[in-house]
C-alpha cells in the first residue's frame, strides 16, 4: 500500500465517527439545543455498547443497547435545558462529567469483562450508514413537514409557538434523533478499537462540533468539514517521527495538528453568524 | 418561576439516589462512603493538608473561570492556560533560581496563561466563533505541547523519563505555618488575597461594571456605551492570566517541577467551582474548598474500592443540581 492510499484509508476511518457525530449536533442545534453533550453521548454509547456487546456475545445486542445509550443520555440533555432550563453549555459540560465518571465506574465495576473483544459490524456499514445520514437529513431539512418545524424552532422558538408548533416537543424529538447519532458514532469508535477504555472518545465529540460549526450548520459542508479534519488527524498519524528541517519534532506536538487547524479555521473562514438564530434561548 | 420548587427536589434526590444506587452496586453502603469522604478529606492533619492542597488552585482557576462566566463567557480552557503557566513559570524558574526568578517566574506564568486565551477571546469577539470550541481545542494543544516538550527540550538529567529538574529550593514558595505533616504554603492567602482583589475589581471599577453589564446583557450593554468586543477579550486574557497564574502557583508552592499529567484536571473542575460560587467572587472561596474536599475525598475512597470515576459522577451531580436551582438567575439570555 502505497502512503498515499494509506492517507486516505486513514482519512476516511478517522473522519467517519466525526461526521456521524457532526449530524448528531446538527439535528440537535438546528432545533435549538446547543450540544456540548455529544461527548459524553458518544463515550456512554462506546461503553454500553462494550458491555452489552460483551455479556450478550451479539454485535446486534450491542448495538442497538449503544444506540439506546445514546438516546437516553441525549433526552438528559433536553431534560435539563428544556424542563430545568439549565443553560445549554452548563448542561453539555455536566452531562460529559457524569459520562466521563459513570463509564470509568461502570468498567471498574464490571472489570471481568474487560479483556473480550466487543462483537462489532464492518465498518464499511457505518461509512455508509454515515453517507446515507448527511444525505438524508439534507432532503429532510428542506423538504419534509418535520424538517421545516425543526428549522423553524431552532431559528425563532416564539413565532414558532405563535404559529402552533411545540417547540419543546419538537427539541425532545429532535434530541432522540441526535442521540442515535451520536450514538452511532460512539459505537463505531468502540468497534474500531474492540474494547472500551477509558475516555476513549478523546474529544472527537468537540471537533464533530467545530467541523459542525465551520460547515455553517449544513450537512454536506458539515461533511467537508469533516474530512478535513480526518485528513489532519490522519497526516498527524504518518507525520509522527518524520523530520522537518532538520529538527526532530516530538510525537506528541504532532498531535496538536488537528486542534490548531480547528483554531486557525475557526479564526480564519467564520467571517459572519450563520448560527441557528434561536440557539440556546429558551 | 418556581425556584425552590418541587421540579428540582425531585431531580436533586434522583440524581443523589442514582449515585447512592451505583456505590451499593459495588458494594459499598452510602453512608459509609459518606463517612470515608469526609474522613478522607477532613479527618487527619495530613488529609487537611491535601485537601488545602488541592483547594489552592481550585481557588485560583474557580476565580478564573468566575471572571470568563460574569462576562458571559465560558472559558473551559482553564487547564490548557494553567499547563502553560506551569510551563513557562518551571522554564524561568530553572534558568533563574532566586527570588528575582520566582517574581519572573510568577510573571511569566502569568502573560503566558493570557496570551493562550488571547486567540478564542479574539475568535468570539470578532469571528462569533464559540469560546466553548476554541478553548477546548487550545487545551488539547497545550496538553500535546506540554508532553512534547517535557519529553524533549524541557526533560530534566534525572533519569525519570517525563518531568523537568527540580526548581531551586530558593526560588520554593515558603511555608507560613507548619505544624508536620500539616504546612500551610503562603499560596493559599494568595490565593484568598487574589479573591478579594477580583471582589473589588468586580464592584469598584468601570472595567469590572462593563464587564457584568456585558455578561448581564451584551445588546443592552452595548447600547449604553460599552465595548463589548473589546470587554470580552479583556475578560478572556485576565481569565487566562488568572488560570496561568494558578499553574505558575502550583509549580513554585507545591510540585516544584513540571511533568507529565502535572495537572488532575482543576481547570475543568473549576468550572464548578465557578457555577457553585453564583455571583459573588467570594463565592469561589467556600467552592473551592469543598471540591478540595471532595477531590482528596474521592481518592481516599479508592481504597474502599470505589471507582475514580466517581468524582466524575459527584462533579456532573452537583453542577446540574445547583444549576437547576441558582445558576439560571445568575446569568439570563436575552
Amino acid at each position: 500500500m502505497t502512503e498515499v492510499e494509506q492517507l486516505l484509508i486513514n482519512t476516511i476511518v478517522l473522519s467517519a465517527p466525526l461526521v456521524l457525530a457532526a449530524l448528531g449536533g446538527l439535528i440537535s442545534e438546528r432545533s435549538g439545543v446547543i450540544n456540548i453533550a455529544l461527548e459524553g453521548v458518544m463515550l456512554t454509547a462506546a461503553c454500553i455498547t462494550a458491555i452489552v456487546g460483551v455479556a450478550t456475545g451479539s454485535a446486534v445486542i450491542g448495538l442497538a443497547a449503544g444506540i439506546g445509550a445514546g438516546i437516553v443520555i441525549s433526552l438528559l440533555h433536553a431534560l435539563f435545558t428544556q424542563a430545568f432550563s439549565i443553560d445549554h453549555i452548563v448542561s453539555g459540560m455536566a452531562i460529559n462529567a457524569l459520562a466521563i465518571g459513570g463509564t470509568n465506574f461502570m468498567t471498574k465495576a464490571l472489570s471481568e469483562h474487560s479483556q473480550e473483544r466487543v462483537p462489532v459490524y464492518p465498518n464499511w456499514a457505518y461509512y455508509t450508514l454515515a453517507l446515507a445520514a448527511t444525505f438524508w437529513i439534507g432532503f429532510y431539512l428542506k423538504h419534509t413537514r418535520g424538517g421545516l418545524h425543526l428549522l423553524a424552532v431552532g431559528n425563532d422558538p416564539d413565532k414558532s409557538r405563535q404559529m402552533g408548533l411545540d417547540p419543546i416537543k419538537v427539541r425532545y424529538l429532535a434530541l432522540v434523533g441526535s442521540g442515535v447519532l451520536a450514538g452511532l458514532a460512539g459505537v463505531l469508535i468502540v468497534s474500531n478499537a474492540q474494547s472500551f477504555s477509558d475516555q476513549m472518545t478523546a474529544g472527537r465529540g468537540f471537533i464533530a462540533l467545530a467541523a459542525l460549526i465551520l460547515g455553517g450548520w449544513r450537512p454536506w459542508p458539515a461533511l467537508g468539514a469533516c474530512l478535513l479534519f480526518g485528513l489532519f488527524s490522519a497526516l498527524q498519524l504518518q507525520m509522527q517521527g518524520t523530520r522537518i528541517m532538520g529538527a526532530d519534532i516530538p510525537y506528541d506536538a504532532w498531535k496538536a495538528l488537528p486542534y490548531l487547524v480547528t483554531i486557525i479555521a475557526l479564526a480564519g473562514f467564520l467571517g459572519r453568524n450563520r448560527a441557528p438564530a434561536g440557539l440556546g434561548k429558551p | 418561576m418556581n425556584s425552590l420548587g418541587w421540579k428540582q427536589i425531585v431531580l436533586a434526590l434522583v440524581a443523589f439516589g442514582c449515585i447512592a444506587l451505583a456505590l451499593v452496586g459495588i458494594g459499598v453502603m452510602p453512608f459509609d462512603a459518606l463517612s470515608e469522604l469526609i474522613r478522607g478529606s477532613l479527618g487527619t492533619k495530613n488529609n487537611w493538608n491535601e485537601t488545602l492542597k488541592h483547594t489552592t488552585p481550585l481557588l485560583i482557576t474557580g476565580l478564573a473561570v468566575f471572571i470568563a462566566l460574569r462576562a458571559g463567557l465560558f472559558n473551559i480552557g482553564a487547564e490548557g492556560q494553567l499547563l502553560v503557566g506551569a510551563l513557562v513559570a518551571t522554564a524561568v524558574a530553572l534558568k533563574m533560581p532566586g527570588l528575582v526568578g520566582a517574581v519572573l517566574s510568577v510573571m511569566a506564568g502569568t502573560i503566558a496563561g493570557g496570551l493562550w486565551a488571547l486567540p478564542a477571546g479574539l475568535i468570539k469577539a470578532y469571528r462569533n466563533g464559540h469560546e466553548v470550541i476554541t478553548t477546548i481545542m487550545l487545551n488539547n494543544i497545550a496538553a500535546a505541547l506540554a508532553i512534547g516538550l517535557v519529553a524533549g527540550p524541557l526533560r530534566g538529567g534525572t533519569g525519570l523519563s517525563t518531568s523537568t529538574d527540580v526548581i531551586s529550593e530558593s526560588s520554593w514558595l515558603p511555608n507560613v505555618y507548619q505544624d508536620l505533616p500539616f504546612r500551610l504554603s503562603l499560596a493559599l492567602p494568595i490565593a484568598i488575597l487574589l479573591v478579594w482583589v477580583i471582589a473589588v475589581w468586580i464592584k469598584k471599577t468601570v472595567a469590572g461594571f462593563e464587564l457584568c453589564a456585558t455578561g448581564a446583557n451584551p445588546k443592552a450593554a452595548e447600547t449604553a456605551g460599552v465595548e463589548i468586543k473589546r470587554v470580552t477579550v479583556r475578560a478572556m486574557t485576565i481569565s487566562g492570566a488568572l488560570a496561568g497564574l494558578a499553574g505558575a502557583i502550583q509549580v513554585l508552592a507545591y510540585e516544584h517541577n513540571f511533568y507529565a499529567g502535572f495537572s488532575s484536571g482543576f481547570g475543568f473542575d473549576a468550572l464548578g467551582v465557578a457555577l457553585l460560587a453564583g455571583a459573588s467572587a467570594w463565592g469561589v472561596l467556600p467552592a473551592a474548598f469543598a471540591f478540595g474536599a471532595l477531590a482528596k475525598g474521592t481518592t481516599s475512597l479508592q481504597a474502599l474500592g470505589v471507582p475514580k470515576g466517581l468524582s466524575g459522577l459527584l462533579l456532573g451531580t452537583i453542577i446540574i443540581v445547583f444549576a437547576a436551582y441558582r445558576y439560571r438567575k445568575v446569568k439570563s439570555h436575552d
